[in-house]
């Protein structure tokens, strides 16, 4: 089985470098990544990853903008946020868009992976 | 005075006496002289008329003879008596012889008469005697007497009795003044007495009879008398009496009446003042209300306005005759802040009205009539009557357009810092998180030491903020606890099993002591107070020790416990642990890696609920920390009507209103599909667990059911399995609400009643909302059984 594929769309080179090798070297998924919410979904569009950590706040077009770009264009790839929005109202908020789950930062990058396995229920 | 007054009665009775007595002797005297004198003259008459008859018979002879010689011797015969003076005369009537005894005496010349008869003149009584011899005349004889001897007589006879009536008037004024006691004694103790009474004005005084005796008149008089004072004198005692009860009955009546005047007075002093007040209560009230910033609304028993004060009437936009006759809730109430009506059944005033109790809310809109709303924060209260009568209720209300702001403002500012924190750390985290883990390649034993030094370090650091936005929002009121029912002993054994691995790393045992109670909370917040406090005394006990955790049920309120075997907290600081920062030791947030604001958050949650928490000390060691929670008290209890009772898990369903169950164990999801349904109208019930959702549908028969298949006990396939054993539930609609689309194999062995399935990448909570409501449309027809239904 190909290792799953993975998109990290977030304006922070840092976060994005770290969510991408903690997910390599952690569950050895291949990792592709965006620094914004256009370039992410283009690529996610291109690439048809098997899943989406989403950054929420962002320059330009910010998480829910993306999200909701990518469901008018029928994209159906499931979407995590990834956020450092942690309030409970935020999160009924995000939860009302249609995201499969909501994993707060700072993130463990041990145990980045299988949060997301869980969220996905993938085995 | 007694008796000496010429007028006095003694005085009167002895000269009554006197002069009777007077009387009567001056007559006896005058009577005795009288007699006395008559006699002396007969006798002196006799004496002169026997010498004049011997002188006549001696000297007749020398008469006769014409013998003057002889003539002079009988006439000497008068030398033996007393007789002045005598004469014979012849018959030619000139004297014969003459006798004079003495010098002075005027013998008459002639004979004037010759009858024998005694004359008297100028104190002489004379005699001319005739001498007769043998019947011839031959002269006269005079004799005459000085009366000297008789008038001697007279004067000692008058001598005598004088003394005898002088000694007769003594004796006699000495018998009378003492014989006349017996009659004037009494009269005079009488007047006496009379006298006494009139100057003392006393009837006291009583006459006393001198002799001792009252059986004559005065007796009978003086006993009278007496009688008479002795009942003038009762009449004076019982007028004295009359007057002194008189007196005493006016004083009395005259204190009545000044204490009733007191009384009336006062009376009327308080009422004047009670008025008085009253009158300033009421411009009091007045300016109050007029004053007042907040906005007041009175309606009466019929839901009609009845008083708006001008704070209100400017926030509303309207006056109090706009409203008048018009559904308060239909003109300020009507919708939510998206414009969806709001049903008047629900409205807070209403709910207030027929419940008799109060309601708050701290955040809803009025509307203006020009279409524009304000965010308010009202309190509703029924009004009772004196007889405690329901008069209608009063909402009070205050437009928090501005504090929302600020609110939004330090919110938004609270999360920005907050994220803006987090960006950084999150790139630091897990940075050290990979190399500390060793998947870039090992790190020599001290920097591995180091890298894990400041992994803690930064997982502290993400607490502390994490603790700080919390504590923030909890004190600012911005959580709103979604109460529910909770089971005591459920919490309890939640935080318990969040902790139990950390404390089996640090050989602590947990014992749970068995406890009932069913409290009034928020059921997340309370396991994460008691997860707190939990995790404090794990961290401050040390190994091999028990932390015991037990619970009791009071009248009203439910009190748990955490206790510790641990070094325990000093007596002084056992109050200001809930403080913010403050740890007992201040070593203590370096080692152990507490932010600090633990207890503070647990304070503040605690608190939000209406309990207290305190920490004191365990026997024989360690720390416990305890608090109170309200109790559910059934229906009794007051509830606001917008707390999100039917947003979270609940165990008993009302039966009147369709109810939901949402079966998902991801919570964020779960409380966002109930608040959705909740708009409707729903009632919802939620829980994480296969069995559970099992348990309630068999007890409750909810209306829906909406399903996540991948469930941490049973899964979703289970479930269905097992409701389609039950008569009662199979029938009942089913919303599959799956992570990931369910095939059409799979579908088949979802069905329960009406079934839909919706994949949660796929479906908004919109779609959800409509697809819940249009099961349920299907299954009300279904039931109601009417053909002609859309």
């Amino acid at each position: 089985m190909p290792p799953k594929q993975i998109l990290v769309i977030d304006d922070e080179n840092d976060i994005q470098e770290v969510a991408r090798l903690s997910l390599q070297l952690t569950e050895h998924w291949d990792v592709m990544s965006a620094n914004s919410g256009a370039a992410g979904t283009l690529l996610a569009l291109s690439e048809g990853p098997d899943a989406i950590l989403l950054d929420v706040m962002m320059p330009d077009m910010d998480g829910p903008s993306t999200l909701r770009v990518l469901q008018q264009q029928g994209v159906q790839i499931p979407v995590i946020f990834l956020t450092a929005k942690v309030q409970p109202a935020d999160r009924e908020r995000f939860m009302r868009l249609g995201v499969r789950g909501i994993i707060p930062k700072p993130f463990d990058p041990l145990t980045l992976g299988q949060q997301i396995r869980a969220m996905l229920a993938w085995g | 005075m007694n008796g000496t007054c010429v007028y006095s009665i003694r005085g009167r009775l002895t000269a009554i006496t006197m002069l009777t007595s007077a009387a009567a002797m001056l007559l006896a005297c005058a009577l005795l002289l009288a007699r006395h004198i008559v006699a002396e003259r007969g006798e002196l008459d006799v004496q002169l008329r026997s010498f004049g008859q011997l002188i006549a018979a001696n000297s007749e002879a020398a008469l006769a003879s014409n013998d003057r010689g002889q003539a002079e011797a009988a006439l000497s015969a008068l030398r033996a008596t007393s007789f002045l003076a005598g004469r014979i005369y012849t018959n030619r009537g000139v004297p014969a012889a003459t006798y004079v005894n003495g010098s002075d005496v005027a013998v008459p010349v002639h004979p004037w008469h010759a009858d024998g008869i005694v004359r008297r003149k100028n104190g002489l009584a004379e005699i001319f005697f005739p001498i007769i011899h043998n019947g011839k005349r031959y002269g006269t004889v005079y004799i005459a007497s000085d009366q000297e001897d008789l008038r001697d007589r007279m004067k000692s006879d008058a001598q005598s009795m004088t003394i005898i009536v002088l000694v007769s008037l003594s004796a006699a004024f000495f018998l009378s003044s003492r014989l006349q006691r017996s009659i004037s004694g009494p009269l005079v103790e009488l007047a006496r007495v009379a006298r006494l009474v009139s100057r003392n004005k006393s009837f006291s005084a009583r006459a006393v009879h001198p002799a001792g005796d009252g059986d004559d008149e005065i007796g009978n008089l003086m006993t009278v008398f007496n009688s008479m004072l002795a009942e003038l004198e009762q009449r004076d005692q019982k007028l004295v009496l009359y007057q002194t009860q008189l007196e005493s009955t006016v004083e009395q009546r005259t204190a009545e009446l000044t204490l009733a005047n007191e009384e009336l007075l006062a009376a009327k002093n308080a009422a004047e003042k009670a008025a008085c007040v009253n009158a300033q209560l009421a411009r009091q009230s007045a300016l109050i209300l007029n004053s007042a910033t907040d906005g007041i609304f009175g309606v009466d028993i019929e839901g009609e306005p009845s008083f708006l004060n001008p704070a209100g009437a400017r926030m509303l936009g309207r006056s109090l005759p706009e409203l008048r006759g018009r559904s308060m809730h239909q003109l300020i109430h009507h919708s939510d802040a998206s414009g969806n009506p709001l049903p008047e059944e629900n409205c807070s005033m209403g709910l207030a009205l027929r419940r008799g109790d109060s309601v708050t809310d701290a955040e809803d809109l009025f509307w203006r009539p020009d279409g524009t709303s304000f965010p308010v924060e009202y309190s509703a209260t029924a009004m009772f009557d004196e007889d405690g009568n329901k008069a209608g209720a009063v909402l009070t209300f205050r437009d928090i357009t501005d504090r929302r702001a600020i609110e939004k403002l330090k919110s938004e500012f609270v999360s920005t810092v907050s994220h803006e924190l987090r960006t950084p750390l999150t790139s630091i985290r897990g940075a050290l998180g990979l190399l500390s883990s060793g998947l870039l390649g090992p790190v020599a034993e001290k920097g591995q030491r180091m890298l894990e030094i400041a992994v803690a370090n930064t997982d502290r650091l993400v607490r502390l903020i994490n603790d700080i936005l919390d504590l923030e929002r909890i004190e600012s009121g911005k959580v709103e606890l979604t109460r529910g029912r909770i089971d005591a002993q459920s919490v309890v054994n939640q935080a318990r099993e969040g902790l139990q691995s950390i404390a089996d790393q640090e050989g602590i045992r947990i014992v749970v002591e068995p406890h009932a109670g069913t409290l009034w909370g928020d059921s997340d917040r309370l396991i994460q107070t008691l997860t707190n406090l939990i995790g404090n005394a794990i961290k401050f006990s040390p190994a091999n020790t028990t932390v015991t955790l037990s619970g009791t049920a009071g009248e009203t309120e439910f009190t748990f416990c955490v206790a510790d075997e641990g070094r325990g907290i000093p007596e002084e600081n056992l109050s200001s642990v809930f403080q913010r920062f403050n740890q007992v030791d201040a070593s203590d947030s370096r080692t152990r890696g507490g932010s600090g604001l633990g207890l503070a958050i647990c304070q503040s949650i605690v608190t939000a609920h209406g309990g207290r928490i305190w920490a004191e000390k365990n026997e024989p060691a360690g720390t416990r920390v305890q608090f109170t929670i309200p109790l559910e008290l059934g229906e009794s209890v007051s509830r606001p009507a917008a707390d999100a009772t039917m947003l979270h898990p609940a165990t008993s369903i009302r039966h009147d209103d369709p109810a939901v169950l949402i079966v998902e164990d991801d919570s964020d999801l779960a409380r966002v599909m109930s608040e959705a349904l909740t708009r409707h109208g729903l009632q919802t019930l939620s829980t994480s667990s296969g069995n559970e959702a099992l348990r309630i549908c068999t007890e409750q028969r909810p209306s829906l059911i909406v399903l996540d298949l991948g469930l941490p006990d049973l899964d979703g396939f289970r479930v269905v399995c097992e409701l389609r054993k039950n008569p009662a539930i199979e029938n009942v609609p089913l919303l599959v609400y799956s992570a990931r689309d369910v095939g059409s194999a799979d579908q088949s062995r979802l069905r329960l009643g009406p079934t839909e399935f919706l994949t949660k990448s796929r479906g908004t909570i919109a779609d959800f909302e409509s697809l819940v409501l249009s099961l349920l449309a299907a299954a009300t027809t279904r039931t109601k059984d009417e053909p002609h239904a859309a």
